[in-house]
């Protein structure tokens, strides 16, 4: 069964995106997640990339990033309030324990937790979007003019994963099937020999990459400058969509209102020595800005 | 007024001259000061061919006889990706491969090996397909039509916007034929493309070679173990061995040298004519029918030969079960695997499927089946399920005595350093026995021949699951024949043979005709999750078009499925 992280192309406009304009969209969010700390930001970043992904037909992997977040999440509030005695408003006193010394359950410490963990799980739940919907070939591609190297391990990793991935599972296998008069296959051989196979498919796959021209040095049309030829009119070297656009106004937009917001006061929030949760008309309003742009990778005619 | 020039000779596709290789161990090894006088292991020595714009050439030879490598050398891979000296020259369609490196070769030259899985890089087929050119430069409108256009040729305009890990054997083939194909190559060379592909598959993809060869002009140089396969296809026939060329001609001529210099390389069409003795040997079925008709031979149905109730079916092959799937009457102690109504669902993508649909089958023991039918018909699923690799989702089975099962990848069991290590006590002893490998118990599995790996991993396979030097009911293999030329065929029949005749019931996937028509008394048919055809080898491998033998392709007779069984029918029918 494949992850359902796995890119599947589809025609929605963030598949057909280029990958420059999604990861705008896309990280525009998450630099708003990592900007802000008032929940109701926050909150509605989440929904804005949880929309997002369901708009773009990737809901069963923003459904596992939601469980995986919240797991997490939940993890972070709870070493959170173990380990930070800070706040007024203390719920439980719990005494002393080894390691921690005097645990004091308070309100601002929760608080704070919930937010980092808040943080955390709208942050996967883009990585999801993005790992779902935006090709990974392109985007290795478009880093080979820029860091060549690094993209040709990128490309060698993303493939011998799946790789190794299958050739894991036939192992696993071969050694169920194994008469029980042979020696078990044990972890440490099964780990040698996966290890050693990889070694063999990476020098396959390495071969192709040089046989498809991977070794080659860039053409000079790759540079940066001439990505940005199409607008003086130049020929662009990479395909474009017509939703491009859209994902990149919708990013700048998003990093502009932030900006803004942070300006006017939008991110009022304290855990400590008591919570403050600034909900004003710049909050609100940027809330609902943000909660809209998830609505960016909708077709027009849906 | 300026001369009338002749135009320029286009430079041959392929050109090498006095080329030897040696990889980098054999090459460390040579040079070695101790090592003096020692016969180190040449990979080509002092090949010289030629292959003009627009050949079809086969390249024909045993397993480790150099075609491989000579492969790698004519696309750059070798010495530049695997070092090693080299001495000679190569030269693609003008362009000195040794200098230059594969990527530089690429516009001329397209590779396509032996295993699809690993020379795919991209994740969509549209992104596998379009890498050179991007690599190479060329801007998207040019990109999208060349894809567009090979697409079209190799028939996969559908398989575009799929993601490569939901395609099939076959489906990953031809992406990486396109791909291989897409920047208009001179040259094209490909590894034992159809080693894993179904006759229908395989058929497929080498007369879309010889399309491509007639209407593109593309120079084709084809490594492969099946001549039966692809000799009608081919202009030329380069055979090799240890690394040298040994025969250097046309089809026809190559079935001649093969008679006498090396009887592993004769197709099964030729060694019916040198039985009969008619002349000259055919390269096809299209010819040898032809052949005959010429000598006023009639064959079979088509042609108004013998009606088919006059053909006996010749050897030793049983008559047909009498019931589908199920065989009665039959006087075999017990049936070691049956199963019923046996349905199993796995996921293909996104979605769960029925593999198996409602199967119905009884193995007795001492019995050798085959298990045919095309890529994705259930054949590996069936087996795996026998030995309790999958779960089924409605039916029964039975396995008495056990199953040992050999998967299509030996390499996979073998896992310690040393043969003694993977089988230790006596019942590896016992098991090591079985297979003929008692004398290796010191060996490190990875210096072991392919065949004798895989007889390991039968071994280990087999280790405790025997009674004394009792077999289990069932041993099951699945596509033991991927990658093996005809004499390593022949020594896995002997061991089948020998496996049966100790008691087991032998079960074995394989999409080589020839090789189930050399063990297999039964034949079970599968299409699509059913059982659609089952009983004996005769019966099955000569009623059909892609699975049946060359033999009974051109015969055409009930029964007839091997060259010895042509030539009794033959001498029957045209006595002198």
């Amino acid at each position: 069964m494949r992850s359902p992280f796995a890119y599947t192309p589809r025609p929605g406009p963030l598949q057909v995106a280029s990958p420059g304009a999604a990861v705008t969209y896309l990280g525009a969010l998450v630099a708003v997640a990592f900007l802000y700390s008032n929940p109701l930001v926050l909150a509605a970043v989440g929904v804005a990339a949880t929309l997002a992904g369901c708009t773009a037909g990737a809901g069963s992997a923003v459904r596992i990033a939601l469980r995986m977040g919240l797991t997490l999440a939940l993890l972070i509030v709870v070493v959170n309030v173990l380990v930070v005695d800070r706040g007024e408003t203390v719920l439980l006193r719990l005494g002393q324990a080894p390691l921690l010394g005097r645990v004091d359950i308070t309100a601002e410490a929760m608080a704070e937790g919930a937010i980092l963990g808040l943080r955390a799980g709208v942050a996967m739940i883009a990585f999801a979007v993005y790992s779902a919907c935006v090709d990974p070939d392109r985007v290795l591609r478009g880093l080979r003019p820029v860091a060549g190297r690094s993209a040709l391990t990128a490309a060698l990793i993303s493939r011998l994963v799946p790789v190794a991935v299958a050739d894991a599972t036939r192992l696993r296998d071969a050694g169920k099937l194994r008469g029980p008069a042979a020696a078990p296959l044990g972890r440490a051989a099964l780990l040698r020999r996966l290890m050693a196979g990889s070694l063999d498919r990476a020098v396959d796959v390495a071969a192709t990459l040089e046989l498809r021209g991977y070794a080659l040095e860039p053409p000079r049309r790759h540079s940066l400058v001439a990505a940005f030829s199409p607008l003086w009119g130049g020929q662009p070297f990479t395909k474009r969509s017509r939703y491009d656009r859209r994902f990149y106004c919708v990013g700048v937009v998003v990093l502009i209102a932030a900006i803004a917001g942070l300006a006017l006061g939008a991110d009022s929030f304290h855990a400590y020595p008591t919570i403050e949760v600034g909900l004003g008309p710049a909050t609100v309003a940027f809330s609902a800005l943000i909660v809209l742009s998830g609505f960016a990778p909708r077709r027009r005619d849906a | 007024m300026p001369e009338l020039s002749t135009p320029p000779r286009a430079a041959p596709a392929l050109a090498i001259e006095r080329l030897s290789y040696f990889y980098p161990s054999a090459a460390r090894i040579r040079h070695s000061p101790h090592q003096e006088g020692v016969n180190v292991g040449c990979a080509l020595r002092d090949v010289s061919l030629t292959l003009a714009p627009g050949e079809f050439a086969l390249l024909a030879g045993r397993s480790a006889c150099g075609k491989t490598t000579l492969l790698r050398a004519a696309c750059g891979l070798v010495p530049h990706f695997h070092g090693g000296e080299i001495e000679g020259s190569v030269h693609v369609a003008g362009i000195d491969a040794i200098a230059s490196g594969p990527g530089e070769l690429a516009a001329a030259v397209g590779y396509v090996a032996q295993d699809p899985e690993t020379q795919i890089v991209s994740t969509t087929v549209a992104a596998e397909i379009e890498l050179p050119l991007e690599m190479r430069g060329d801007p998207p409108a040019s990109r999208a039509r060349a894809v567009e256009e090979v697409a079209l040729a190799l028939a996969i305009p559908h398989l575009l916007g799929r993601t490569v890990d939901t395609l099939s054997g076959g489906e990953l083939q031809r992406v990486a034929l396109a791909a291989a194909l897409v920047t208009r190559p001179k040259l094209v060379l490909l590894d034992e493309p159809t080693s894993q592909l179904d006759p229908v598959a395989g058929d497929e993809l080498i007369w879309l070679l010889r399309r491509l060869n007639e209407e593109w002009g593309v120079t084709i140089l084809l490594a492969e173990h099946r001549l039966e396969r692809c000799l009608a296809a081919a202009d030329r026939v380069i055979a090799m061995d240890s690394g040298s060329v040994s025969f250097d001609g046309s089809p026809r001529d190559f079935l001649a040298w093969a008679q006498q210099a090396d009887i592993a390389l004769e197709t099964p069409a030729a060694r019916l004519f040198s039985l009969v003795g008619i002349e000259p040997l055919p390269v096809g079925v299209r010819d040898a029918r032809s052949i005959l008709r010429d000598k006023g031979v009639a064959q079979g149905r088509r042609d108004g030969g013998p009606p088919a109730e006059t053909c006996e079916p010749v050897g030793s092959a049983p008559p047909p079960s009498a019931e589908r799937g199920f065989r009665t009457g039959d006087p075999r102690p017990s049936a070691p695997a049956e199963v019923r109504n046996l349905w199993v669902e796995l996921y293909q993508g996104d979605e769960p499927h029925d593999v198996l649909k409602g199967i119905d089958l009884k193995i007795d023991r001492s019995e050798r089946v085959a298990l045919m039918g095309r890529n994705g018909a259930g054949k590996s699923t069936l087996l795996r399920t026998l030995a309790g690799l999958i779960e089924p989702v409605r039916g029964k089975q039975e396995v008495s005595g056990g199953i040992a099962l050999l998967t299509q990848n030996p390499s996979d069991y073998l896992v310690r350093e040393r043969v003694g290590d993977e089988l230790p006590g006596d019942e590896g002893l016992a098991a090591l026995r079985i297979v003929g490998l008692e004398y290796k118990v010191d060996s490190d599995p990875r210096d072991l021949s392919g065949g004798e790996r895989q007889r390991l991993a039968l071994a280990i396979a087999l280790a405790g699951r025997m009674d004394g030097d009792e077999m289990p009911g069932l041993v099951a293999l699945d596509e033991p024949t991927r990658g093996m030329d005809r004499a390593r065929r022949q020594d896995l029949v002997e061991l089948i043979e020998g496996l049966a005749g100790r008691g087991a019931g032998v079960v074995v996937a394989t999409h080589d005709v020839e090789f189930a028509s050399a063990f297999a008394e039964r034949v079970a048919l599968m299409g699509d999750g059913v059982v659609i055809a089952d009983g004996s080898a005769a019966e099955i491998l000569s009623g059909g078009w892609y699975f049946a033998t060359e033999v009974a392709r051109i015969l055409d007779l009930p029964g007839v499925i091997t060259p010895e069984q042509g030539a009794i029918s033959l001498d029957r029918e045209h006595p002198g």
